[in-house]
């Protein structure tokens, strides 16, 4: 099956990394939306000028004004406090499937490329079987099995994403495997798992950063689609991809629900996107574009 | 090469397999009986539950279910659909399979050519703010969710400029908003990696000595520089083909089109788990299939690549 070219690359993460990063167009407008986003996040209950669950059953879908900045929705609740708490519960799940499938591909990859043989053809074989449904088709499976929600979400991402995390890291692996330093460690009686978190790990973190760096903007992506299609974050929790699917039945008449909820997911993905792509230029060149 | 494509062929058989038994496990890891949702306010029926369990087979052990459920696959079978009591679900999804393959194929047939045009005409004028306009425009491409875009367009074309339909399937101006949007993340994709690609090869040594036995410049790139390009943009089809696929879930909900990815969705809701698992398996054969062929393709056009090899 075809899988993504990227060329794995081994650097060290290099001292040289500020003075590139401050020549790098792509990184600033990335990190700048980035900062932004999880600023807003992280003080979502205190930025949002109302409660995100407060209801207004008379003042329903509001146009925007002073009282309501981006107007109300069918139940009449702000539509503004809804986007940002929406952002807090977007990188709520982006980053714990981040975390998750960088752990547990990490883990798979090192282990796969390392000790090789039987343990490497289970792992690979699974990799492969995931890879086989095309793009989140399995994600939305193993979703509307679950039951919606956010944990579901988070679980269901992470099950297809750190497929990718871990065949990165062993051909990363393999490719350091033949390195002097390595037989060194293991001739002076190294335990594997010190060679392991030791030498292997610092020498492949960068290729993983711009890989997790681009994931982001991707794992956004899929979380709002399933709440787009009703089976990801439920109600009366915000979320962006849930919000446009309220907006959009009602776009003819109501248009400010799905337009800003599209732009807030639309930008915040973009930033992301810029920032991996901006990390990618600046760690690894030699990686090629996705 | 015969031989290679059937060792290959044989080799997805237990991936293929693998994917049937998950498919299967996880809609039989849902809580809830089938059965009683069948009956409605029939649940005090007895008789006809029995009837039912053992007409679907649920009365039978999970491996027996498992088996029979292969068996049937052998021969283009999926088994009764739980929403449609007693329904084929081939007969359920026979009409959403005539629409969603047509509908990833059109967006296939815009994004292609579409994405080569932007890609060569900004790797033509590098540093350029042209360029840099088209990468830009690419990056959003790329990141806005085709739902999000719909939102855009059908604000825009449907509702204030009013020359689009909202939703529907059927005339060729219902089809422009979904294929549309379906085609803008791939053709921004392939602008991507075609402008990178060409970047390359225009450097490449056959490149300065064509330019340097005075062919024209319009020689030099559509003979020369062009076919280099598309060689490993091939490779790429396989990914743009599943993102496709996966959007046709998104797209014929937005639009109201009756394919299978919209079908898909209301099966998952209708708890008619034969319908969503026969969908699913058979957007992952296709996707099996588009990638063997795109490999097997791969080694004819390019003979560096020795397919015999691996």
């Amino acid at each position: 099956m075809t899988v993504n070219v990227i060329e794995p690359a081994i650097a060290p993460m290099k001292s040289d990394f500020w003075p590139k990063f401050r020549r790098n167009r792509n990184a600033i407008a990335g990190s700048v939306i980035v900062t932004f986003v999880v600023l807003v996040a992280i003080f979502a209950r205190v930025i949002a000028p109302y409660d995100y669950d407060e209801t207004d059953i008379l003042f329903t879908w509001a146009h925007p004004s002073s009282e309501h900045l981006l107007g109300t929705d069918a139940l009449g609740r702000d539509i503004l406090s809804r986007l940002i708490v929406g952002a807090q519960v977007s990188l709520t799940v982006a980053f714990a499937v981040l975390g998750i499938t960088l752990t547990v591909g990490i883990l798979l990859g090192m282990i796969a490329g390392y000790f090789g043989g039987k343990l490497d053809a289970a792992i690979m074989r699974t990799v492969d079987i995931i890879f086989a449904f095309p793009d989140i088709i399995f994600a939305i499976l193993l979703a509307s099995a679950m039951g919606p929600g956010i944990v579901t979400v988070i679980v269901s991402l992470s099950v297809v994403w750190w497929p990718g995390i871990a065949r990165l890291t062993r051909s990363l692996v393999l490719q350091l495997r033949t390195e002097l330093y390595v037989d060194a460690a293991i001739a002076s009686g190294t335990p594997p798992f010190v060679i392991l978190i030791r030498h292997f790990l610092p020498n492949i973190v960068a290729p993983l950063i711009v890989r997790a760096s681009i994931g982001v903007g991707f794992i956004i992506m899929a979380e709002a689609t399933l709440s787009f299609l009703g089976i990801g974050v439920q109600e009366p929790r915000p979320s962006w991809g849930g919000m446009i699917r309220d907006g959009i039945v009602s776009l003819r008449t109501e248009p400010y629900l799905a337009l800003s909820a599209s732009t807030a997911l639309g930008l915040t993905i973009i930033g992301f996107n810029l920032f991996g792509d901006g990390l990618r230029d600046i760690l690894d060149p030699r990686i090629k574009d996705r | 090469m015969l031989s290679y494509a059937l060792r290959r062929l044989l080799g997805l058989v237990p991936v293929l397999m693998a994917v049937i038994l998950l498919t299967f496990a996880t809609n039989h890891m849902t809580p809830g009986d089938p059965v009683g949702t069948m009956l409605g306010d029939q649940s005090a029926n007895v008789v006809l539950a029995a009837k039912l369990r053992a007409e679907y087979g649920l009365d039978k052990s999970l491996w027996t279910q498992f088996t029979g459920y292969v068996a049937g696959l052998a021969v283009g079978d999926f088994g009764l659909s739980y929403r449609f009591v007693g329904v084929r679900v081939t007969d359920v999804i026979w009409d959403g399979l005539k629409i969603s393959p047509v509908l990833a194929l059109a967006g296939t047939a815009v994004a292609v050519p579409l994405g080569l045009v932007v890609g060569i005409f900004a790797a033509l004028r590098r540093n350029t703010i042209a360029d840099t306009g088209v990468i830009l425009a690419l990056t959003a491409g790329i990141s806005i969710p085709n739902f999000a875009m719909a939102a855009y367009l059908v604000y825009l074309f449907s509702i204030k400029l009013a020359v689009l339909p909202v939703a529907g399937w059927g005339n060729f101006s219902q089809a422009i908003l979904p294929v549309g949007i379906l085609a803008i993340a791939p053709a921004a994709y392939i602008a991507r990696l075609s402008r990178t690609y060409m970047l390359e090869v225009l450097q490449q040594d056959y490149i300065r000595t064509a330019r340097a036995k005075g062919l024209r410049e319009r020689l030099v790139i559509y003979r020369h520089a062009l076919r280099n390009t598309l060689v490993p943009l091939l490779t790429t089809i396989g990914i743009i083909f599943g993102g496709l696929l996966s959007g046709t879930f998104v797209i014929e909900t937005v639009f109201n089109i009756p394919g299978l990815g919209r079908l898909a969705i209301q099966s998952i809701f209708a708890r008619d788990y034969p319908v969503t698992m026969a969908i699913v398996l058979l957007f992952t054969g296709f996707y099996t299939l588009i990638n063997l062929a795109v490999d097997l393709l791969y080694g004819i056009v390019d003979p560096r690549i020795r397919l015999g090899s691996r």
